[in-house]
Formats: C-alpha cells, sequence, structure tokens
C-alpha cells in the first residue's frame, strides 16, 4: 500500500499525464487545416491494413488520390 | 494531381449550377475544420435540392446527372471527384436543413467551401447515433471551439438528449 504522500504524487503524475495527452489533442485541432488533409490522408494509407485484416472494403474505402 | 481545393470547387460549381439550393459539408471533413483529424474515406456533402427534385422519387437524380455531365463516375452511393469519393445527402428532416441554411464559410487554400457549424455538428453526431459518432461530438466539444450555449439551444429545440453538455470540457 502507498503512503499517502506516494499516493497524492501518484495522483499528481496521472493527472499531469492526462493534461498533457488533452492538450496534445487540443493542439492537434489547432493546426493548419492543410496539415489536418496531410494527416487525414496518412490516416488513410495507415489503417487501409488494418480494416482489411477485420472485414471486407466497401468499394469506395481506399485513399484519395489527391494532394493536401 | 488535384487537391482538395479542386474537390471543393466542384462542389461549388454544383451549387451555382442551380442544381442544389445550398449545399454543406458534414461528418468526419467537417469535423476537419474544427478539430484534430479522424480518419475517413468519403466526403459527406448535405443538400438542399430543387422543390421541384424534391417532390419526386429520387431527389438526387439531378446531382447524378450533373456528375455525368462533368465526366465523375457514380459508384453506388457516391460521386468520385478528383479522386475523393463524395456522398450527396438530402436534407432530410429539420436539423440537417437547419445544419445547411446556418453552416459557416471556410476558406481552404484560395475556396470558399460551406462547412456545418461545430455546434450542429454535435446535434447532427447525437441524433445520428451510435459509438463512433458519440466520440467525435465529444472531440468537438473537447476542441474548444463549440459554443455550448448555442448548442444546448439547437439540442432543446430539436428535442435531443443534453446530458453531453455536462460533460467535463478540460
Amino acid at each position: 500500500m502507498p503512503t499517502q504522500p506516494e499516493q497524492a504524487d501518484r495522483d499528481a503524475a496521472i493527472g499531469r499525464l492526462f493534461h498533457a495527452k488533452a492538450e496534445w489533442h487540443r493542439a492537434q485541432a489547432r493546426l493548419p487545416l492543410q496539415e489536418k488533409v496531410r494527416i487525414l490522408l496518412e490516416l488513410q494509407r495507415q489503417d487501409l491494413p488494418l480494416i482489411v485484416r477485420r472485414r471486407s472494403l466497401r468499394p469506395w474505402e481506399r485513399p484519395w488520390t489527391i494532394t493536401p | 494531381m488535384s487537391s482538395l481545393s479542386d474537390v471543393f470547387s466542384a462542389i461549388n460549381r454544383l451549387r451555382d449550377s442551380g442544381i442544389v439550393a445550398d449545399y454543406a459539408v458534414g461528418g468526419a471533413t467537417a469535423v476537419l475544420f474544427y478539430a484534430e483529424p479522424a480518419r475517413t474515406y468519403d466526403l459527406d456533402v448535405f443538400v438542399i435540392v430543387r422543390p421541384e427534385d424534391e417532390r419526386g422519387l429520387a431527389p438526387l437524380a439531378g446531382i447524378y446527372g450533373w456528375a455525368r455531365s462533368q465526366g465523375y463516375e457514380a459508384e453506388a452511393e457516391h460521386i468520385l471527384i478528383d479522386g475523393v469519393p463524395v456522398q450527396f445527402l438530402p436534407a432530410h428532416n429539420a436539423l440537417v436543413e437547419e445544419s445547411v441554411r446556418e453552416a459557416r464559410e471556410q476558406i481552404y487554400g484560395t475556396v470558399t467551401v460551406r462547412v456545418v457549424g461545430p455546434e450542429h455538428l454535435v446535434a447532427l453526431a447525437l441524433q445520428a447515433g451510435g459509438a463512433k459518432r458519440r466520440e467525435r461530438a465529444y472531440q468537438l466539444l473537447e476542441a474548444g471551439g463549440v459554443d455550448r450555449g448555442r448548442l444546448r439551444d439547437i439540442l432543446t429545440r430539436h428535442a435531443l438528449p443534453r446530458g453531453i453538455l455536462d460533460a467535463d470540457s478540460t
């Protein structure tokens, strides 16, 4: 069992982790639009093999052949 | 290679041709304008069709005819515009219609594009239901661009659950 100060330190560390994670998501949201589209195109390419492993693809499920 | 702004330009040309009275980009592509990117493979566009098309059995027939005339292929429920599968969805209820009419004009590159506002995106996600859409609603709230007073008003007027407003926004 952790002592009370140890528990407080642990809670504070976990709080900082969640705060940093939330801040990272907010920073992603603030990226320039074209950078977000670049990320979207990358996600489309990365996720496709993972989807194929789970189920068959719908005809329109393929990475967009565009630039941001 | 085309860019996403070419796709938005094509949708503007559709609106300018008068085949649709108005449009707004919705779904995950609209979320991009307000929150972090989430993977999607299609682009949803809500449209208000002409009254004469609305009364017919195929309200999107005019759009499919326009697509053919532009050389865009139809693939089941999507139209392939410059490599992007675009799904046109008629404004089928009061919330969708309001979302289109009150959409925001955003600039992408040099192109103006009408995009459903963040409060309406949350309301649409809650109305459509499902885990993925609920996650999208929370994502929008956490990004910080949602006016909670405006969202409350929309949810109340369209008789949608307001529990999401109690969610921690940090």
